[in-house]
């Protein structure tokens, strides 16, 4: 009886699943059946991924994209955590207002975002492509900040916090060895949004008269659309193959990953 | 082990509009176990952790040994700790979360090893060093927690209920196995706790805390049998409140006249305060003065309630060899066996 229960439970969520698995992956496959045919030639062949692959430019936008994507994901850990945490420890009555302030990214137009950047940053900092990942920082910050939220409302964190202090931890290391070990999904999940909106960033970038990999790909595809989809194809799969890495690289730590 | 002695100097803390701390004493010698008890918000919890540093007092001094540690940070002031909640580190091993107040001392690896061993082994989980904290019992972590606040010689040893969450047993045995460590260690410990039995198992001396004051602090002995206040006598185990007279130094309880304790030179309506073991209950006697209400048996003694003539509720505590011909509706005697009482104002 509890099977067959299951069995009918278990029917919407596979047409569910399927569904959404189809919303997501069939935009994809058309894409890239499209990259891989040879219009000249008939049939399929790898011309575009071989051709992308050659191109200087390629490799050049790629990692300029990577290292912004990087350091932005730097910036949004080093004032997240730390600023949640205190949030989450000091039960501050100016919370609700920094949780909405957090959201405020969702609703102003990039324009108005990129005439803000060059008003109010510094001159120096405007003749840098420096000024791209405190920007891209804060156009994460909605996804970012719920990520790490989420994570530290589901730890004991006060106690945590104190214990480690008390046995003779400073702040550095409370956040460093246990905070953000314990709250390690959070944090990837913070690490994974954050790169891939970085990476992908195009509106702002292209505002401020920078060149990254997605303006790029769209310079690209004035000649040779088969090869920007080909592009886009590659850094779908490049961020995924990163990111799987990074996970697998750090030790699962958590008591879930020893069970 | 280089304990040190505690001393908390006019410590006042307001959270808002309470004060949790009023003016607060309190010395903790060497080596020595002190409990805080008291009912809940009157400041216990508070005091422990201005003693951690978790929390800082607006006014007054904490001093170990001779240092006046008032303004260190909570990680500089070598004091363990353990939570009533389950503190371990989740992302770390038994052996790493034991040893990870060494680490942040920066001692060697081998060091390291060789002390959780050793700490392992004296809360009795030699075995559990790679252990997981989700794969520990409730007691086991709060053992696991100890060893971590032992490992690194604080100082102090500070214990925030720490067996409340466990269960009765459980309790008991890690109550007995807390004081055996503090006395082979050696550690100056000040245990904060709602649960008397515990304070009272464990302690040299039990101070009872109301409205953030010390209300006395005393042997568990000398706090039971000798209440210095009427909220000492209430809160700590169960009392008779009796009507009584008192009168050139005497009251007079149930046709005896006995001497009071307090306020001898007083004189007119009081409450004579009785233990319910200072009562017996006697239904061979003709002259009866009460008649039983309940009898709870518990094992090896039975609470006797009765009810006087004049109308008051007594609870006489009796072994229940001597209490089996006691139902409720018995006419009974009813004795006061102190040679002296307490005595507070009707």
């Amino acid at each position: 009886m509890a099977t067959a229960m299951k069995r009918r439970l278990d029917a919407p969520l596979i047409i569910t699943l399927f569904v959404l698995s189809l919303f997501v992956f069939a935009p994809m496959i058309s894409a890239f059946e499209y990259s891989v045919r040879t219009p000249l030639k008939g049939g399929y062949g790898w011309d575009q991924y071989t051709w992308a692959l050659k191109e200087e430019e390629f490799l050049h936008y790629l990692l300029r994209s990577g290292w912004l994507a990087a350091v932005t994901v730097l910036i949004t850990l080093l004032v997240l955590v730390p600023t949640l945490t205190w949030l989450h420890l000091s039960q501050s009555k100016v919370r609700p207002l920094i949780d909405g302030l957090a959201l405020l990214p969702l609703v102003i137009p990039v324009v108005a975002f990129a005439v803000g950047a060059q008003i109010s940053f510094p001159e120096v900092m405007q003749n840098t492509v420096f000024e791209l990942p405190f920007l891209y920082f804060i156009l994460a910050l909605p996804y970012a900040y719920r990520s790490l939220d989420i994570g530290l409302n589901a730890i004991p964190l006060k106690t945590l916090t104190e214990a480690a202090r008390s046995a003779g931890a400073n702040w550095f290391w409370t956040i460093n060895s246990i905070i953000i070990p314990v709250i390690r999904g959070a944090v990837m999940a913070t690490v994974a949004l954050t790169f891939a909106l970085s990476l992908g960033e195009y509106t702002l970038t292209v505002l401020l008269h920078w060149d990254t990999f997605p303006t790029w790909i769209t310079y690209v595809a004035q000649d040779n659309i088969l090869g920007a989809i080909a592009i886009s194809m590659m850094s779908l799969i490049i961020p995924f193959l990163i990111l799987t890495g990074i996970t697998l690289v750090i030790p699962e730590r958590s008591a879930k990953g020893r069970k | 082990m280089s304990s040190k002695s505690l001393t908390l100097r006019n410590i006042s803390k307001k959270f808002g509009s309470v004060l949790a701390l009023d003016n607060f004493n309190l010395e903790v010698g060497v080596g020595e176990l002190v409990a805080l008890l008291g009912p809940s918000g009157c400041g216990k919890t508070t005091a422990l952790r201005v003693v951690a540093g978790l929390e800082n007092q607006d006014s007054g001094k904490v001093l170990v040994g001779e240092t006046d540690l008032s303004q260190t940070p909570a990680h500089k002031r070598n004091m363990g700790m353990v939570f009533q909640a389950y503190s371990l580190f989740p992302n770390l091993t038994v052996e790493e979360n034991v040893t990870f107040g060494l680490q942040m001392r920066k001692v060697s690896k081998h060091l390291r090893k060789k002390k959780a061993e050793e700490l392992l082994e004296l809360v009795g989980l030699p075995t559990h060093s790679q252990r997981f904290t989700f794969q520990l019992s409730g007691g086991q972590q709060q053992r696991v927690a100890l060893a971590r606040a032992l490992a690194f010689e604080p100082e102090i040893l500070l214990l925030d209920e720490p067996l409340s969450a466990l269960d009765a047993q459980v309790r008991v045995n890690l109550r007995e196995e807390i004081r055996r460590l503090q006395l082979s260690l050696g550690t100056t410990t000040l245990f904060v706790t709602h649960d008397q039995e515990e304070a009272m198992a464990i302690s040299d001396r039990v101070g009872v805390m109301s409205h953030g004051k010390l209300e006395q602090i005393d042997t568990p002995d000398t706090l039971y049998n000798k209440p210095a206040t009427s909220f000492v006598a209430s809160f700590v185990g169960t009392m008779n409140y009796i009507p009584a007279e008192l009168k050139d130094g005497h009251v007079e309880i149930f046709g005896k006249k006995i001497p009071a304790l307090k306020n001898a030179n007083a004189a007119g309506a009081v409450f004579a305060l009785i233990r319910p073991e200072s009562i017996s209950v006697n239904s061979d006697s003709r002259d009866h003065n009460a008649k039983v209400l309940t009898r709870l048996f518990m094992g090896p003694s039975s609470n006797i309630v009765c009810q006087t003539n004049d109308g008051t509720i007594i609870q006489s505590l009796m072994s229940s060899i001597e209490t089996g011909d006691l139902h409720p509706g018995s006419t009974v005697k009813l004795e006061v066996l102190n040679k002296e009482v307490l005595v507070s104002n009707a």
